[in-house]
């Protein structure tokens, strides 16, 4: 076992912040403070992914036949933990390099991948994911939004929820229901957002601005070319994509980021000295380090080529604690960072109440622990 | 970064587990709050593993996981000082090693007994010496500790000092802490995961209820938490990650100890279940170091100055 990053792997990083100190505006913190969907990133993102494409570092981990550079899992964790460290310049296009290229590789037709691939690869591209419901959240699979096949169309009606990029995206990597059966009966279509019958609705919120939004489906009118995979075959292409996305945002850099700043701002005002905020941080940074050495395991795996587990849940909680530590820690400590003395903190704290929510929710991820890591007995339906 | 075990590590862990397996349950009959073998002792020095952290090949992480894989026995043994702090002070020590802070002398030193050696570490250096009888005092009355401790009367004057850098030493007893407390915490949640699989109640497992699922899946990510923290603390050899070690360990400990106990039931109450085995060698570990509290200013120093 060796801990310290090689040469290679500390210079690639080094060079991505290199890059960002170089290429994001002076005011960067105050203008990205609402967060990686906010509208203002999202359009900045598509100026600066085509940057970031341009000098190779869009998507580097990707395999070499579809554009990337090969690098393996542990460059793509240094450059999701660079980006999302730096406030995810990147806006939604992260998406894009982290599952929505490899999946389309894997299961799009050619048509598809040529008209999708190179606008993904040059940066341009923005996606939303059609998954959650008013009555589906955590229960995915009871998703009702519904596609009928009518010669070669598909008629869409129904709604989707938290969809987040929905107000500026191009297409939507949408779930619809295409019959009964509760997993097999779900089928992806890829749904121009300009397509009419499609409203989409800004859901104000607490965690940025412009993040969240409801998306309304009346009678829209999808080809069947549009189809992604086959009729019912969504369920087993999501849990694909999931492996590529399993350790989400890398949240623990950004945490120990912001405790970072927040004790940087304690020493400034001299209250770093009082041993119940020393206390108190040094815990903050254990459970950050945790999630961190946790995520790490199962980035191993991936370099091993062994497949990653349950063990990925419990990596993500761990992400929750210390998320939701060093929130409590800037409002317990400097509590006027969320009040207009910190754009970063603030983007922090707003950022962090999403950490158990997003992606599966906190619950269902210890849930999956106690079922698939300790192996105890299964609860009744 | 490669976090994954060699082809030595798994091979010493295996050898591990194959000379342990006659101890790794508990004797039916023994209803004793701490339970050691000397047998058990004996075949673990004469094979050397308590020795693999001064073979290059193996080091510090190695000789961490050695640690947490013994603190998983029913079994307390003194592995964690003689594997991971003694080869920074002399690594001929006879064992057991007792580590003792300066100052602290009204505290319960863990497998102190007569011929033990005693290292002493605080602000005047790192001290060692072979306790006499009449250095150590046996407690009064019961001890509610996992482990078999005494107290130590006095440190003698003529102890033998050691250029190692008091700081360095605590370093790595930090370390130490925290590869033994995360056996011991991985030990616990498979002795309770096991009961509450099992035991019925309203004609069901009582793992079946969320009220009990979703503590233990919590605790299942503390404990990993401490595994990987400790391994990287041994790994890095840095003040910080072992300070941040010990203290996630001791987080963890306070956190799960009554829940287990809890979740047992009445069964959580007896002696006839090991589980205070583990839990109850957790609770002295939550007091070494200074508890918590010093053992987060130490990381908060070392970290942030």
């Amino acid at each position: 076992m060796n801990f310290e990053w090689s040469e290679e792997q500390q210079a690639f990083r080094d060079k991505l912040h290199a890059f960002l100190q170089a290429n994001l505006p002076d005011d960067w913190e105050e203008f990205s403070k609402h967060g990686p969907a906010s509208p203002d990133l999202t359009e900045f993102a598509r100026t600066f992914c085509r940057k970031l494409a341009e000098n190779d570092i869009l998507f580097p981990h990707w395999p070499r036949e579809i554009g990337g550079a090969g690098l393996g899992p542990w460059e793509q964790q240094i450059l999701a933990e660079v980006m999302w460290e730096w406030g995810e310049p990147r806006g939604g296009q992260y998406m894009n390099v982290n599952w929505i290229g490899p999946t389309l590789v894997r299961y799009g037709t050619e048509e598809q991948k040529s008209r999708y691939l190179p606008q993904i690869a040059r940066g341009e591209m923005l996606w939303c994911q059609g998954f959650s419901e008013p009555n589906s959240g955590s229960d995915l699979a009871s998703l009702r939004t519904r596609a009928v096949l009518e010669g070669d169309i598909y008629k869409v009606n129904g709604q989707k929820i938290w969809t987040s990029y929905a107000g500026l995206a191009d297409t939507c990597f949408l779930l619809t229901r295409t019959s009964d059966d509760r997993k097999r009966g779900i089928t992806i279509l890829l749904v121009p957002m300009d397509t009419p019958g499609i409203t989409v609705r800004q859901i104000p919120s607490l965690i940025g601005e412009g993040d969240i939004h409801e998306v309304f489906f009346d009678d829209v009118e999808v080809p069947v070319t549009q189809r992604f995979g086959e009729e019912g075959q969504a369920w087993e292409i999501i849990s694909y994509s999931l492996t590529n996305e399993r350790l989400g945002i890398p949240r623990y850099q950004l945490a120990r980021k912001a405790l970072d700043r927040a004790v940087t701002m304690l020493k400034d005002s001299g209250d770093f000295a009082q041993a119940p905020v020393r206390i108190e941080a040094a815990r903050c940074a254990a459970l950050c380090e945790a999630a961190r050495t946790a995520i790490y395991a199962i980035v191993q795996k991936r370099v091993d080529g062994l497949a990653v587990g349950p063990e990925s849940s419990s990596a993500r909680f761990a992400t929750v604690m210390a998320e939701r530590a060093v929130s409590e820690f800037v409002v317990e400590f400097v509590p006027e960072a969320l009040a207009g003395a910190s754009a970063y903190l603030q983007m922090h704290h707003q950022r962090g109440i999403v950490a158990g929510i997003a992606s599966g929710a906190a619950e269902i991820q210890l849930n999956i622990i106690a079922g698939d890591v300790l192996g105890l007995p299964r609860e009744p339906r | 970064m490669q976090l994954s075990l060699n082809e030595d590590q798994t091979q010493i862990l295996d050898f591990v587990d194959s000379l342990t397996r006659p101890y790794a349950a508990p004797p039916l009959h023994d209803a004793s709050f701490a339970l050691t073998s000397d047998q058990l002792d004996a075949e673990l020095v004469e094979n050397g593993f308590l020795d693999v952290m001064a073979i290059e090949e193996l080091g510090a992480v190695t000789a961490a996981l050695v640690v947490e894989r013994l603190a998983r026995l029913p079994y307390a043994v003194e592995a964690a000082a003689s594997s991971l702090v003694r080869p920074l002070i002399d690594p001929e020590l006879p064992r057991p090693i007792c580590l003792v802070e300066e100052g602290q002398l009204r505290k319960p030193v863990r497998f102190l007994k007569p011929g033990a050696t005693v290292v002493v570490v605080g602000p005047s250096g790192v001290r060692s010496f072979t306790a006499s009888a009449e250095q150590v005092r046996e407690p009064v009355g019961e001890v509610l500790y996992g482990y078999p401790v005494a107290y130590l009367t006095d440190i003698p004057d003529d102890a033998r000092r050691h250029e190692v850098a008091p700081d360095e030493v605590l370093r790595a007893w930090r370390v130490a802490l925290a590869a033994e407390a995360a056996g011991l915490l991985a030990a616990a949640l498979q002795s309770v995961v096991t009961y509450t699989s099992e035991r019925q109640q309203f004609g069901r497992p009582i793992a079946t209820f969320q009220a009990l699922r979703h503590r233990l899946a919590e605790a299942q990510v503390v404990t990993n938490g401490v595994y990987w923290l400790a391994l990287k603390a041994a790994g890095t050899g840095d003040a910080g990650d072992a300070a941040l070690a010990a203290l996630h360990a001791q987080e963890a400990a306070k956190r799960v100890g009554y829940d287990y106990h809890q979740f047992l039931g009445a069964m959580g109450m007896t002696v006839e279940h090991p589980l205070h085995l583990w839990t109850y060698r957790l609770k002295l570990l939550t007091a070494e170091l200074g508890g918590r509290g010093a053992n987060a200013l130490a990381a908060a120093e070392a970290i942030w100055g």
